[in-house]
């Protein structure tokens, strides 16, 4: 035997081994894509984790903490103390640094507050004034040559000259940060100077007209509420402030006070007592204030622990001393029994703690709020998600904290206990907004007068939070993926049954491969026909577009029974190409009747306007019913009619014997047959019409609603259009590939061609045909360009086909290339591509399985 | 057939007249009526596209209308269409008109006409009702005239300036205009070579070293020896770009002092003058004058435009040659790279994996992926390809660019694997189903014969199979060209200043985005100004999109037949 050449055994190993690794991976690599979406999409459910944990004597003494602050870098902490010291450490290894204390003149702060932004404080003292003050971390990038000689190190990143902070940054610089505390003359605001118990503040305005507005109680139960206007000289340079006094009405004597909180634009100012009873004061006209409502926030016999707003000052936190936790909205009520109908109403409730929660402090950025219980946990907790984010427990026993402090970038928290340690962790929570719920279950945003799925990816400010529901996105792309269907699956598989069973093969190859070109064309040009050429199309005849539903199949089927009257030489000869020219004849001119007709149609069931008959100024509801109720009846009456003939048949079978009547009168009964059968229709669809009218019934509002230019009707078109060559290819397939002798048997037991083909061949080829219709389907949930363009993009849950909707593919298209790489928005795109890819990927192996099912029978016939 | 009809008209009995519910006819009717409704959506969806891309570069006859106010007004008629005026439109008018509109059921006809001077009123397009009309006529030597911007101006040629010569109204001629233009085109060109193409080099070339400086500190650090030499050549260098720099503006400078010479003054219908550098004008005719030859010839100068220059005024003037260049690029980058994998997946699915339930689990899953929104794919090729891949090259190759991302960001390479990965189930597919079809006894024979399993495949299998597998890779290619979902997100660009291949090192630059014919079309039709004003240009450009994917589409089914006749004849 020859034994082989080594060269050619080498190329055999080589190309073995090249193809199976190379194989494998790219079937791996094209799996890869789902594990990479579900790893990209993971961390938005995941809670936060700590960086870092410290704990250092702040030697601090007794004195409560009046304010706390901290820069953007977690560079330095600021402790105020009510005598006035000041502490300044390094926050990450507790460093004490120096920093001037305030002379307060002996006197002590009795109350502090500070604005949700952190830009500025208000303290006031126990003789009845208040002083505005600022805590501000002034901070400069410089070279590495520049920086100072003789500092000592803090850690690995900061350098310190005992005052100020040099922290190392990317690019061989430096960041100086030094801290600088600024009080403002003290304002008397208690007319008997009497000491504040309770204050809140709030700033506006710009950088040259800065306004301040504080309401301040006393130990008296005088409320005021105050709007310092700080204006810049611009040649001197210095703030002038004045102030705006108006007294609030009094509140009922023997009221304990706890807290006093005040929303950002001064609106309305509430006073709470410690047994929970609160007292809302509407301000929005700030010189004639009003107690608009007493209400109650927690129940009897419980007493208030925490009481303050978050950041945007429309959610309001309440804890009490039974440890529960909720958040409260002021919506608009019917109900309300309020003096402006409006009513504070408890909107979300929060997991208990083990004992009641006593420290509050609001995030300057987004929603999130640390909170510590009396027992020494802490939490950092998203209002809107109600996700926890953080919770910590500090290693040694700490009775109570004296005040706790979320870091600006909700990236730390620190907590000073009463024995003087402050507690400092570092964490990072990139995705706090997000958990399962508010992804895809109704959320109760602020300002929202009841739960909603909302999409509003773009956040202008601050204060808004984006809301970022899928469900919207999700029922879009249903949406237009249903009506796209609506459209394509009669047309696509009526037109594969015709093509397959009733066209001469010569005309089949001409009619097939131009539908299977159609299948390669690029959506984008069907978006932009759509949009921009359909779509004023469909607004401006609009009637004539719904009359064509109705009358394109009517006039085909009243012109079927007027070529039955044709003698069946005749009839025979002209089957095929003349008979489907005539069929397409009919079409067209049908459809140039409805658009005739479409005026005088919109006069007679819209009175004259569609658009303003879809609005409800005018018109009655019935003639839409009665369109409705339309094919209905016909159907039903059909199904009827000919249950009733079979049975009758079934009785007198010779009865099917007209000999030699020959072929007109039996088509002449037949048109009679079908013309009573559309009176009955008409008579039974006008009843219904009527008496649900009569109902107060009314499709307007619901199922059609006001008309927008770019619209579900013009999606389902253009997708429509998309989607049919797809089914048509697939289904024509499959009842092509159905056997011959299967047709040649039927038709040989005296099956006419129709019978053949709805009893033999399709039946047959079911599975196939339906194995087209999903992978339409799924094509249909995918299209991306159709949708961006002709859809209007407006993430709304109404199922009126005349408005817009947004799909899932259309935002990832629109919005992920602005999306901040490894940000919520970004991954939450991810996670609508993971939504739709496993929408496809189930719908497609559906599909596949049917498919494969028939392909196995098929052999088998 | 025929005996079968005799034979039912000798006996009738047969036949019973009743059966006629058995023939289905009217339900045939109904099904007939489908597939008509979808043929003539096909065809008129043809014809739209076709109809307007074709007639758009056109020239049209100039309509200069009075209208019953007394206001004159001059643009191309566009198209015309019935319309429901509004209310408070219809109690302006006179009672004649309106008993006229209220006869024909309150429609009424308008048009549309380009009136162009977007300059002088701030608009280019109106609706003029028809009832307005009080007289159209078409004066002989009223232009068209092209801008470079402000879109086309509609008037007439008041005088023209060459020079100190100022050449009045009387003996401003057609032809004269014609010459005169034709130099002012020169001397743009010349400008334009200078700025765009030497400048540009030299821009380069101070870019190439201002990165060689940098990578020079990034590598010794800014204190060592060689940086200070690299720092000493650097400003030598600069030194020397800096005077080719400016000798080059000097000469553009000399060129435009020269080219604002030449002026044109224009005067519109309403005796509104305008005047502008005859430079700055692309292409004028007078629209009413022109003979029929005249009108092919701005026809082929406009489709020559069209298809070999640079877009204007956002993309909604000019041409498409960047777009269909970056098509072509990506297109071509993505098939080098499905076909090799592509063959190798399915070759190792048909011919090397044990058939059994894992492989039909995973062909089940291939063909999956052929449904899978294009999207997906988009979002996948950003976050891996864009995003992980290529931020990892950036800090690997090129950290001297950063923080600018070089391949950390969409660019033609990234967009042409997505779409690699995209088109691989269809090539998989396409390539195993030609594997599976040729006969297990050739390769049976060719292995009794004694060749190894790779020469059977290499020299049997393949060559048998090569017309499937050119026609899935060329269905693949006509697929991606019109995908534009997954290129919005992974490197496709409103206007890339540059191409992807250049005359400069090294040539083809994979990082760079592109443009897209099929973006170009999203892009102009909905993010423009005025719709209106880039439709003509979106029709053209979908004409030639859906002419390429029919060219390819065609070609896979030309290539499919050439190939299985000549392997038919070469193996038998």
């Amino acid at each position: 035997m020859k034994k082989a050449k080594r060269s050619v055994l080498i190329a055999d190993r080589v190309a073995d081994h090249t193809i199976t690794i190379g194989g494998i991976l790219v079937i791996v690599a094209v799996l890869a894509i789902m594990v990479f979406l579900i790893q990209q999409a993971l961390p938005l459910f995941k809670a936060g984790h700590v960086t870092s944990r410290v704990a250092y004597d702040l030697d601090a003494g007794s004195e409560p903490v009046a304010a706390m602050a901290m820069d953007e870098h977690k560079t330095f902490a600021v402790v105020l103390l009510t005598d006035g010291n000041v502490i300044a450490v390094h926050a990450k290894t507790g460093t004490r640094l120096s920093s001037a204390a305030a002379d307060f003149q002996g006197k002590e702060i009795t109350s502090s507050a500070t604005t949700s932004d952190r830009s500025s404080m208000a303290l006031g003292f126990s003789d009845g004034t208040i002083r505005l003050a600022r805590i501000d971390f002034p901070s400069a990038v410089i070279p590495s040559s520049e920086l100072p000689a003789g500092l000592h190190k803090l850690d690995d990143r900061d350098l310190t000259d005992g005052s100020s902070v040099y922290s190392r940054v990317p690019g061989n610089q430096y960041r100086h940060i030094s801290t600088e505390i600024r009080m403002e003359d003290p304002l008397a605001v208690s007319e008997s100077g009497k000491p504040i118990v309770a204050l809140d503040c709030n700033a506006g305005g710009e950088a040259e007209r800065q306004t301040r507005a504080f309401v301040a109680v006393d130990s008296n139960g005088l409320a005021t509420l105050n709007t310092a206007y700080g204006s810049l000289n611009l040649l001197t340079g210095e703030t002038r402030t004045t102030v705006e006094q108006t007294r609030l009405p009094q509140i009922p004597g023997g009221v304990e006070l706890h807290a006093v909180a005040l929303t950002p634009a001064s609106g309305m100012v509430l006073i709470a007592g410690k047994n929970g009873d609160v007292y809302r004061y509407n301000t929005s006209d700030t010189n004639a204030p009003v107690l608009a409502e007493t209400t109650r926030v927690l129940p009897e016999g419980v007493d208030l622990t925490v009481f303050g707003f978050l950041l945007g000052g429309q959610s309001l936190v309440v804890g009490g001393t039974d440890g529960s936790l909720n958040i409260f909205f002021l919506l608009d009520r019917d109900a309300a029994n309020t003096t402006d109908g409006r009513m504070l109403l408890r909107t979300r409730e929060f997991e208990r703690g083990g004992s009641s929660f006593v420290r509050f402090d609001p995030s300057p950025q987004g929603k999130s709020f640390a909170i510590a219980e009396a027992s020494g946990a802490l939490k950092v907790i998203h209002g809107t998600s109600q996700k926890t984010l953080m919770s910590f427990t500090p290693d040694s026993g700490v009775a109570e904290y004296r005040r706790i402090l979320l870091a600006p970038r909700l990236d730390g928290l620190m907590a000073v206990g009463s024995d003087g340690r402050a507690h400092f962790w570092e964490f990072s929570v990139p995705h706090p907004e997000t958990t399962f719920g508010a992804l895809f279950r109704k959320v109760w945003y602020e300002g929202h007068p009841e739960p909603t799925f909302t999409w509003q990816s773009s956040a202008a400010t601050d204060e808004y939070e984006s809301k970022f529901s899928l469900v919207p996105l999700i029922f879009g792309t249903i949406k237009a993926a249903f009506y796209s269907l609506l459209f394509a699956i009669p047309i696509a598989i009526l037109g594969a049954i015709y093509t397959s069973e009733f066209v001469h093969h010569r005309m089949r190859s001409v009619i097939k491969p131009a539908m299977e070109m159609m299948v390669s064309l690029p959506s984008v040009v069907l978006g932009f026909v759509a949009a921009l050429v359909l779509a004023p199309i469909v607004e401006t005849w609009i009637a004539a577009v719904i009359l064509a539903f109705f009358v394109i199949p009517l006039a085909l089927i009243t012109t079927a029974y007027l070529w039955q009257l044709l003698p069946l030489r005749i009839a025979l000869r002209l089957e095929g190409v003349p008979k489907f020219c005539l069929i397409s004849l009919t079409v067209i001119a049908a459809t140039y009747g409805a658009y005739r007709m479409g005026p005088v149609f919109e006069d007679l069931f819209f009175a004259g306007d569609f658009k303003s008959w879809l609005n409800g100024s005018r018109g009655s509801p019935e003639p839409f019913l009665f369109l409705l109720f339309m094919p209905v009846s016909l159907i039903a009456i059909g199904l009827l009619a000919s249950r009733l003939r079979g049975s009758r048949r079934g009785d007198r079978p010779e009865a099917r014997v007209h000999t030699r009547a020959g072929r007109i009168r039996p088509a002449m009964v037949d048109i009679v047959r079908w013309l009573v059968m559309l009176m009955g229709a008409a008579l039974c669809s006008y009843g219904i019409s009527r008496m649900l009218g009569s109902l107060g019934l009314d499709a307007r509002g619901s199922l059609v609603d006001t008309y927008v230019q770019r619209n579900t009707l013009v999606v389902g078109f253009a997708m429509g259009f998309a989607v049919i060559p797809v089914i048509y290819t697939i289904a024509e397939d499959a009842l092509n590939s159905v056997p011959e002798h299967l047709r040649a048997a039927s038709l040989a037991c005296g099956a006419t061609r129709w019978q053949t083909a709805i009893h033999v061949v399709l039946p047959t080829a079911i599975s196939g045909v339906f194995s087209a219709v999903m992978i339409g389907m799924g094509r249909a949930v995918g299209e991306t360009m159709i949708v961006v363009m002709s859809a209007g993009n407006t993430p709304i849950m109404d199922i009126n086909v005349f408005n817009g909707l947004r799909a899932l593919s259309a935002t990832i298209a629109v919005e992920l290339p602005e999306a901040v790489k490894n940000g919520t928005l970004y991954r939450i795109l991810f996670l609508a591509g993971l939504v739709l890819f496993s929408m496809t990927f189930v719908i497609n192996t559906v599909a596949e399985l049917v498919r494969i099912r028939f392909r196995k029978r098929a052999m088998q016939l | 057939m025929n005996t079968k009809v005799s034979e039912i008209d000798k006996k009738p009995k047969h036949i019973g007249g009743s059966v006629l519910p058995a023939r289905g006819e009217p339900f045939l009717w109904v099904m007939g009526g489908t597939l008509a409704i979808g043929i003539s959506m096909i065809i008129g969806f043809l014809v739209l596209i076709f109809w307007n891309g074709l007639v758009t570069f056109f020239p049209k006859p100039i309509h200069v209308l009075t209208l019953k106010d007394g206001s004159l007004l001059a643009g191309e008629p566009i198209r015309e269409e019935y319309y429901k005026p509004g209310k408070e439109q219809l109690e302006m008018l006179d009672a004649a008109t309106r008993e006229h509109i209220k006869r024909a059921q309150g429609f009424a006809s308008r048009t549309l006409y380009h009136t162009g001077n977007f300059d002088l009123y701030n608009e280019d397009y109106r609706w003029v009702s028809d009832y307005e009309v009080a007289k159209t006529t078409l004066p002989a030597h009223v232009f068209f005239i092209e801008r470079v911007e402000w879109g086309p101006f509609i008037g007439f040629p008041e005088s023209l300036r060459a020079g100190s010569e100022i050449i009045s109204k009387a003996s401003v001629s057609y032809g004269l205009l014609n010459a005169q233009h034709h130099e002012a085109v020169e001397r743009r060109e010349q400008i334009l070579r200078i700025e765009r193409s030497d400048i540009g080099k030299i821009n380069r070339r101070i870019e190439s070293e201002r990165l060689a400086l940098r990578r020079a500190a990034l590598k010794h650090g800014e204190n060592s020896n060689e940086y200070r030499k690299v720092s000493a050549k650097y400003e030598e260098r600069i030194a020397a770009l800096q005077g080719e720099y400016d000798k080059l503006r000097k000469e553009a400078e000399s060129i435009k002092e020269s080219d604002s010479q030449y002026e044109i003054t224009l005067r519109d219908v309403n005796g509104l003058e305008k005047t502008l550098p005859l430079s700055q004008v692309v292409r004028l005719y007078p629209a009413n004058g022109l003979t029929s030859f005249r009108k092919l010839g701005v026809y082929a100068s406009r489709w020559l435009e069209f298809l070999t220059r640079e877009p204007r005024e956002a993309n909604t003037e000019g041409g498409v040659m960047p777009a269909i260049f970056g098509t072509f690029v990506m297109t071509v980058l993505m098939a080098l790279a499905v076909a090799p994998f592509g063959v190798i997946a399915a070759l190792y699915l048909r011919e090397y994996a044990r058939q059994g339930h894992l492989v039909s689990a995973i062909r089940i899953c291939v063909n999956n992926l052929a449904g899978v929104p294009s999207i997906v794919y988009g979002v996948f090729g950003l976050g891996f390809f864009a995003y992980i891949v290529g931020a990892t090259i950036d800090e690997l190759f090129f950290p001297e660019r950063l923080p600018n991302p070089t391949f950390g960001t969409g660019g033609v390479l990234w967009a042409s694997l997505t779409l690699a990965l995209l088109t691989a189930p269809v090539v998989i597919v396409a390539t195993e189903e030609a594997l599976a079809a040729v006969p297990q006894s050739m390769r049976e024979g060719s292995l009794a014969c004694g060749a190894s399993k790779w020469q059977t495949i290499r020299y049997v299998v393949l060559p048998k199979a090569m017309p499937g597998i050119m026609t899935g890779l060329i269905l693949a290619m006509a697929r991606g060209a019109g995908e534009v979902a997954p290129l919005m997100l992974v490197g496709v660009v409103k206007i890339a200043p540059e191409l992807p291949v250049d005359g400069f090192f090294p040539y083809i630059h994979l990082e760079r985005s592109f443009m897209h014919l099929g973006f170009h079309i999203y892009d102009v039709g909905f993010q423009s100004r005025n719709s209106e004003a880039a439709k003509p240009m979106v029709f053209v450009t979908t004409l030639l999109l859906i002419t390429l994917v029919a060219i390819m589409n065609t070609t896979a089914i030309h290539i499919r037949n050439r190939l299985k006749k000549k392997y038919y004849v070469g193996h038998f």
